[in-house]
């Protein structure tokens, strides 16, 4: 029995050998390793405290079903966190995605210092988070920020930003579009690079302007850029946590706090791990149903060229 | 023969010698503090002969560990989940009840705190004393105590008396409005009152708990219980105590938005008064304003004949259960906190002793700040020890920063503080 186990066995892996399936799987081993370590466990684990009254430092689990689910249902902190995400969400993707589409059209022609101001876009990119938030913080200063003495340089009312619990959030917007711009400039430079140009030699020859040509050729062959980049900064803008942190801590009242930065709270300063668990999962079905309706919608805008 | 036996006996020793050079080597216990200015008495781990003379007697090295404030209580609570953690915390009492919520802190021995109960002065018992005598660490001197401070040039050339502070509600305003400066345009530069009103809510409740327990509100109808109970936040009380701030803002335009951080525009001369802890002005005063001259008093009351409160806080020594040196850490703290050393280390530092046989000692029997410090105490009042302090103190915060930011009435704010911080108490009693 053993034997014909050991033979088939033998098989399988001289078959995976002879198709070198077998060296693939050696390769990428150590990252499904570590992926499965650091990702994927720890995802099945939030799903299973979810479930669970959760005590870690007494070691104490206690099944209570879908009390947690239940609870968020009428937390109303969580509830404002929510809806401080989805504005957060809806206002910056799209913004930041026009805005870089912009960027990019500008940049696709030529002139003088082009690379060094393309540079100076992409820079905050690279810029951690917390170290420009923290600059930003001062920035936006009452008394001593530089946007206020602008205002009054200009006879406008000074503001106070994020001390403000309606400004806050357009405060920290503000500050994440200005973070993501370079990025999304870069992808749909690449994107506009990629396409034809006698598409536009053929528009232009049959009498299209800038401006036709713009929206009749470069927005809809920039649309599996547009779908990546609404996916990518879509997740991205719900897991917001660096800069609220850093910026306002979730406050004034509230104003500015998202999920994320609430189930930190739940699980690190209340200690209810279940709970928090529980929201991130509720974050993570946002998530997912979000770019699955992107991914499904923009399928009608596929293009090849 | 003989030389592989000499050449055994040499590998032998060789691999014995790291242990026997660790057999004599001083044994490290740590300790986690908050870095920066959080609180005074912080500073003072930095010092490295602190425990020197400890750590001579006992073979011990004492390593103190800065930890960011902001994210410390958070750091020791996941340190404790998985069982590598400080053998001392020096905590900030407003986390003690999440510690306690989840069992994680040793408490002081009951003959000890009987002791220290009974030689301390009151103010210091007050801040020890968690029910029946059980302490779950010793405060450390020069405890925080929210005062008044005044700026007497600027209450010089508004007219004022610069020795007499405002002692109720209707002269604070007063004094306020006065005390306000205006450029060209109308824009405030100075404020009469710097209030606290973003950053973290606890810090809110802080530098506002004088109004509220002095308006004769409360954040919870019993302070001493660890479980269960009833916010007080929705009272007559509440509402005037916010209603106070929002009159300054609003009507008499004698505070403002838009200086956030009380203490450093009091130092930097833009607010000529605010309500802190004193502590932390007489630490940075002398380095950040040098020609500052400042008063201290109890903050005002509604009206005359009504008695002061305000908040009374500390930093404790404390021992977590998760230790891997509990003996040395209990040794360390009794030794740092006795009689001795509570005289020795205020004398260096010019904080304020604990035991009550200090105070009537030189230098603290004749220095001003000491003996002002005496007049606040006994109007001192700490911070509930209810397990669900956390989201009482979340609620109140988001209520007072809602009102002045003019987000909602004052009531509206106030009925929904209440019922987050009722179900806080409800939620952390289960």
């Amino acid at each position: 029995m053993a034997s014909h186990r050991n033979r088939s066995v033998r098989q399988i892996l001289a078959r995976l050998h002879a198709r070198r399936v077998l060296h693939a799987y050696l390769f990428i081993a150590p990252v499904i390793v570590l992926f499965g370590i650091f990702r994927v466990a720890p995802a099945i684990q939030t799903l299973l405290y979810s479930f669970y009254k959760v005590e870690l430092l007494r070691g104490r689990f206690t099944f209570i079903g879908l009390e947690n689910f239940t609870a968020l249902l009428t937390d109303e902190i969580f509830r404002k966190a929510t809806v401080n995400t989805l504005t957060f969400v809806v206002t910056i993707v799209p913004i930041s995605a026009f805005l870089g589409l912009i960027l990019a059209v500008l940049f696709n022609a030529k002139f003088h210092l082009k690379e060094f101001f393309k540079a100076v876009y992409f820079a905050p990119m690279v810029t951690s988070t917390v170290a420009a938030a923290v600059v930003w913080w001062w920035m936006y200063n009452p008394q001593f920020g530089i946007f206020n003495v602008l205002l009054k340089l200009v006879g406008l009312p000074e503001q106070p930003w994020l001390m403000s619990s309606r400004m806050a959030l357009p405060s920290i917007i503000i500050f994440s579009i200005w973070k993501t711009l370079g990025y999304n400039m870069i992808i749909y430079l690449a994107g506009l690079q990629a396409i034809p140009q006698q598409f536009y030699e053929a528009a232009t020859i049959d009498g299209a302007g800038a401006v036709k040509r713009f929206w009749r050729i470069s927005v809809p062959l920039l649309a599996p850029t547009t779908t990546f980049l609404l996916i990518y900064n879509g997740i991205l803008a719900f897991q917001v946590f660096d800069q609220v942190f850093v910026l306002t801590g979730g406050g004034p009242a509230n104003s500015t706090n998202v999920v994320v930065l609430d189930l930190y709270r739940q699980a690190f300063e209340r200690y209810n791990f279940g709970y928090a668990s529980a929201e991130a999962m509720v974050l993570f079905v946002f998530i997912l149903g979000v770019t699955v309706v992107q991914y499904v919608y923009s399928k009608r805008f596929e293009v090849t060229y | 023969m003989r030389g592989a036996k000499a050449l055994a006996i040499a590998l032998a020793l060789l691999l014995l010698s790291p242990a026997l050079a660790l057999a004599g080597a001083a044994k490290t216990i740590t300790l986690w503090y908050p870095a920066g200015d959080i609180t005074a008495g912080a500073a003072h781990f930095a010092d490295k002969t602190l425990f020197a003379d400890f750590e001579a007697k006992n073979n011990v090295k004492v390593e103190a560990v800065a930890l960011d404030y902001d994210t410390m209580q958070q750091k020791i609570f996941a340190a404790a989940a998985g069982k590598n953690i400080a053998d001392i915390l020096f905590i900030d009492t407003s986390w003690l009840p999440g510690f306690l919520k989840e069992e994680m802190l040793e408490p002081v021995a009951d003959a000890k705190a009987k002791a220290w109960l009974a030689a301390v002065s009151p103010e210091i018992k007050e801040l020890s004393d968690y029910g029946k005598g059980r302490m779950w660490g010793y405060p450390q001197y020069g405890i925080d105590v929210y005062g008044l401070t005044w700026n007497k040039e600027q209450f010089k050339e508004a007219g004022l008396d610069p020795e007499k502070p405002p002692k109720t509600w209707a002269e604070f305003r007063e004094y306020a409005k006065k005390l306000t400066k205006r450029d060209a345009q109308g824009n405030i530069t100075r404020v009469g009152y710097a209030i606290r009103h973003v950053g973290h809510p606890h810090g809110v409740v802080h530098k506002h708990f004088w109004a509220i327990y002095g308006a004769g509100a409360a954040l919870i109808d019993n302070p001493n219980t660890l479980r269960g109970g009833k916010a007080m936040i929705n009272t007559p009380g509440g509402k005037a105590a916010l209603q106070l701030v929002l009159d300054m803002l609003d009507v008499d335009k004698s505070t403002s938005l838009n200086f956030p951080d009380p203490r450093a525009a009091f130092l930097k001369g833009i607010a000529s008064m605010q309500i802190s802890e004193t502590v932390s002005i007489r630490g940075r005063q002398p380095k950040e304003a040098p020609e500052l001259k400042w008063g201290m008093a109890l903050p005002p009351v509604p009206k005359a004949g009504d008695k002061p409160v305000t908040l009374l806080g500390a930093w404790l020594y404390s021992v977590p259960k998760q230790a891997k040196n509990k003996a040395l850490a209990w040794k360390a703290i009794d030794w740092i906190n006795s009689q001795e050393k509570d005289f020795d280390l205020c004398k260096k530092y010019g904080a304020s002793p604990r035991y009550a046989a200090n105070w009537d000692k030189e230098p603290f029997k004749s220095d001003p700040y000491d003996q002002g410090l005496k007049q606040l105490y006994p109007s001192g009042k700490k911070l509930p020890i209810n397990l669900g302090l956390n989201g009482i103190m979340d609620a109140m915060g988001g209520a007072i920063q809602k009102v002045w930011h003019h987000e909602a009435s004052i009531d509206a704010a106030l009925a929904e503080a209440d019922r987050l911080a009722n179900k806080a108490i409800a939620d952390a009693a289960k």
